[in-house]
């Protein structure tokens, strides 16, 4: 009986303490960053690329016909096309590396400002606007800039009957340009041309520009830290501090703080690999298996911002003078969440993820 | 016997658990470790942001200068008058700082179909100037300009060729370099038959406050002008004209050294690359041209602004090496030393105390440069002299930051005019006092080969 109880004992023991070390193992967390890299490549980058050259064309062709019997309705599809577009382009500012900087594509498309004295000059002048021509002409006088002044006018005010032919047939070839622009950058990530794609969702799996997945992870985050200080300190700072709205980008189109939200917004779809079509696995998922008062912290300060945009209600050359503490809000804001991604996001990323 | 058992285990376990927490110490904790190229100045950054990191250790001030720096860098002149950054011009090279110094980094010769944009030409007839310098080019001065606003003339076009150069290395395996010619074309008036010709890639601009804040002295004292040590390699520091104090110094900065400040090579830029004025070189860069527009206008960047700009660069940190502890980037890093390449790109240099600016003083750093002037052979000869730099010679350029070339700048175009398509053409272009140097480089095997390219790559 004794030696009954003695094995009782020893049994439960044993179970007990198998129980103990079972509640100490820790599931071990999926690795998911692969698969991060993969939908991120795929449903912001190659996909916003792919959007903005599609958006691009629309506008090519859209002017093209404008161009040939000019109309009312046919301004307003252009000036609609121009904004489409502009909105692709100003989200993905917030993944603002690769081929976009290092082709330079981002100045020949989105410079500030317009050199006006030298537009004068090209549109009285007898040259023909061939590619080639506008190709060498300077930043200042191509992309986004240039084709909003000529389709919107000074206070969004221009109408159809106002274009004369120089400006029309300066507009067709600025807008191909843009197309062509826009095609190539959508070519160099595609697989079937530079394959950027490629080059960065294999990182750390024999990429030759990534060696390391934590290089990738660290590209995306500091892209959305680059694109909130740009937008608090550079686009929205620089014109409040030193009240001149000549330093204010998209003003002809009086699309500014449509510009600002968009870049916001691009931080957030870059950090679930998510656009309107598709939601994949994102630095959002990373984060949550980590630390979810992170991600609850991110997602709060991206909302807080937008709301803070939001609170801006008129036009941001004006809002300026007007609006203030709407204004100034909205820059801490921004920043708010600017801090956040780069003190408790980025440390995140180099803590756990090693190569 | 079974306590003496224990005893050893534990005995060489504790050997064991002490020896990899010093490794890991000589590793990772070394105050002043090469891997940490910008001394406290150094980033952790391998992504598209990693030539642009402010230097720690800033007064709020100070920090302020920087962004006001960094946003002037990026502003994009337009002809005047304009309400936003006006004075472009009459002729120039580039509208913004950034538009040659891509990313901070470093700038290529164009490829076909594009406009020359981050590089350009210095142009001068024999002779010098009356401080010194090149002599300018009757009607284009000293640097040449394809681009004018509206209404002015361009100086001209640059055509540029490459002729295949074509070599082997000792195990036989085959190389081919290629090499540039220029022609200009189109000059809007005529050019002397003896003009010459020098081009110049825009260099990466991070950096440059350390560079700056090596004292004249440990410059100077590398020196061996006349090769006294017999070890083939020479030095020589430059003298260039200081505009703001009406005198000679150091000269530092350019590809031949021709600078002597972060302030003078701002305005010089400024005013010869873009036709902007300063209190620094008030005269437009056209002045004695048909293109000069006569006017005595105020200066076209504000003395605040071109300091600021002044000090952006001066507080650009410097990219951390990696992989510096891989094995085959230390054998790399050997050979490195053993063909004497760091007898010019001397690896270590130490920023002078500086109480003023204590954020960049008395720092370790890692630059691979001398700082000299070296002659680098007539392969690599642009045949014009600069002050003291005669038409063979060139000043070390830094290699911190060289391996992020591709991924930040997306290109690999090396050495002054971009003519090397990679790391290991531009060691094949090495001549001169580095004949021997590139000799033992051809002679080497192809994995030292590797290992050494492998190193530069870290750097």
């Amino acid at each position: 009986m004794k030696s009954f109880f003695k094995f009782l004992f020893m049994a439960l023991f044993l179970v007990a303490l198998l129980t103990a070390c079972k509640q100490k193992t820790t599931e071990p967390i999926p690795d998911i960053t692969q698969a991060i890299l993969i939908d991120y490549s795929t449903n912001i980058s190659l996909y916003s690329y792919t959007e903005l050259a599609l958006a691009s064309d629309q506008l090519h062709t859209d002017i093209l016909a404008f161009s040939m019997a000019p109309t009312k309705a046919g301004l307003e599809k252009c000036q609609g096309d121009w904004k489409a577009t502009r909105a692709i382009w100003e989200q993905s500012e917030a993944s603002l590396f690769g081929p976009v900087s290092t082709n330079s594509i981002d100045p020949r498309i989105d410079t500030w400002p317009i050199d006006f004295n030298r537009l004068d000059s090209i549109l009285k002048s007898n040259v023909v606007f061939n590619q080639i021509y506008i190709e060498q002409l300077e930043e200042s006088l191509r992309g986004f800039h240039p084709i909003e002044y000529l389709l919107f006018g000074r206070g969004a005010s221009k109408q159809y009957t106002q274009f004369n032919p120089r400006q029309l047939e300066f507009l067709v070839a600025l807008s191909e340009n843009l197309k062509t622009l826009t095609s190539s950058l959508k070519s160099d990530w595609d697989i079937n041309g530079g394959n950027f794609y490629t080059v960065f969702s294999s990182a750390g799996n024999g990429s030759s520009l990534y060696t390391t997945k934590k290089a990738a992870f660290e590209e995306i985050a500091n892209a959305m830290v680059g694109i909130c200080d740009e937008v608090a300190n550079g686009k929205i700072g620089e014109v409040f501090i030193t009240l001149d709205s000549t330093k204010e980008e998209s003003p002809f189109a009086k699309n500014s703080l449509t510009d600002f939200t968009n870049n916001i917004n691009g931080v957030l779809y870059a950090y679930q690999s998510k656009n309107t079509k598709a939601d994949g696995k994102g630095l959002e998922d990373f984060v949550r298996q980590y630390n979810l008062s992170l991600d609850g912290a991110i997602k709060h300060k991206h909302a807080s911002a937008i709301a803070a945009l939001n609170n801006i209600t008129m036009p941001f050359g004006e809002a300026i003078h007007l609006q203030p503490i709407q204004v100034q809000n909205a820059i801490d804001a921004i920043n708010d969440l600017k801090n956040e991604l780069e003190t408790n996001l980025l440390p995140l990323i180099q803590l756990h993820i090693k190569s | 016997m079974i306590k003496q058992k224990l005893f050893a285990i534990l005995f060489i376990g504790s050997l064991l658990f002490f020896y990899a927490c010093r490794k890991a110490d000589e590793v990772y904790i070394e105050k002043d470790a090469e891997w940490l190229s910008g001394g406290k100045q150094t980033f952790f950054d391998v992504t598209n942001s990693g030539f642009d990191h402010i230097f720690n250790g800033l007064t709020e001030r100070e920090e302020e200068n920087h962004e006001i720096g960094d946003a002037a860098f990026d502003a994009v002149f337009v002809t005047a008058p304009a309400p936003l950054n006006a004075g472009l011009g009459p002729i120039y090279n580039n509208v913004s700082c950034s538009g040659c110094h891509v990313n901070d980094g470093r700038g290529k010769p164009p490829v076909a179909g594009e406009k020359l944009s981050s590089m350009l030409f210095r142009i001068s007839i024999p002779g010098a100037n009356p401080h010194g310098g090149p002599n300018p080019v009757p009607g284009f001065g000293g640097q040449f300009h394809p681009r004018a606003i509206a209404g002015k003339l361009a100086e001209g076009d640059i055509d540029i060729q490459y002729m295949a150069v074509f070599g082997q290395y000792a195990d036989g395996s085959k190389y081919a370099l290629r090499q540039p010619f220029y022609t200009i074309k189109n000059n809007y008036t005529t050019l002397p038959s003896n003009v010459m010709l020098s081009p110049r890639i825009a260099p990466q601009v991070f950096g440059l406050g350390l560079l700056e804040a090596i004292s004249d002295a440990d410059i100077m004292n590398r020196a061996d002008e006349n090769d006294k040590d017999g070890d083939g390699i020479s030095g020589k520091y430059n003298v260039v004209y200081d505009v703001l104090t009406n005198s000679y110094r150091l000269g530092r900065f350019g590809w031949k050294a021709g600078q002597p400040s972060l302030l003078q090579q701002s305005a010089g830029a400024y005013n010869e690359d873009m036709g902007i004025t300063s209190f620094v070189f008030p005269l437009e860069s056209s002045f004695g041209q048909p293109q000069y527009d006569g006017l005595n206008d105020e200066y076209e960047v504000s003395d605040s602004i071109l300091h600021a700009v002044a000090f952006y660069m001066q507080t650009l940190g410097v990219p951390a090496r990696r992989n510096a502890y891989d094995a085959e980037v230390l054998n790399g890093k050997k050979i490195f030393n053993a063909i004497q390449c760091a007898a010019c790109h001397v690896p270590e240099q130490r920023t002078k105390v500086d109480v003023t600016f204590p954020s960049r003083s008395n720092q370790k750093i890692f630059p691979y440069t001398d700082l000299l002037l070296h002659n680098m052979g007539s392969g690599l000869a642009d045949n014009r002299p600069e002050f003291l730099a005669d038409g063979y010679e060139w000043r070390t350029p830094a290699l911190w930051g060289i391996g992020l070339t591709k991924k930040i700048n997306g290109h690999e175009y090396f050495l002054h005019d971009g003519r090397a398509r990679n790391l290991e053409e531009a060691i094949l272009w090495h001549g001169g006092e580095a004949e021997n140097s590139n000799i033992k480089f051809r002679n080497l095997s192809l994995s030292e080969r590797k290992a050494l390219l492998k190193f530069l790559e870290s750097l």
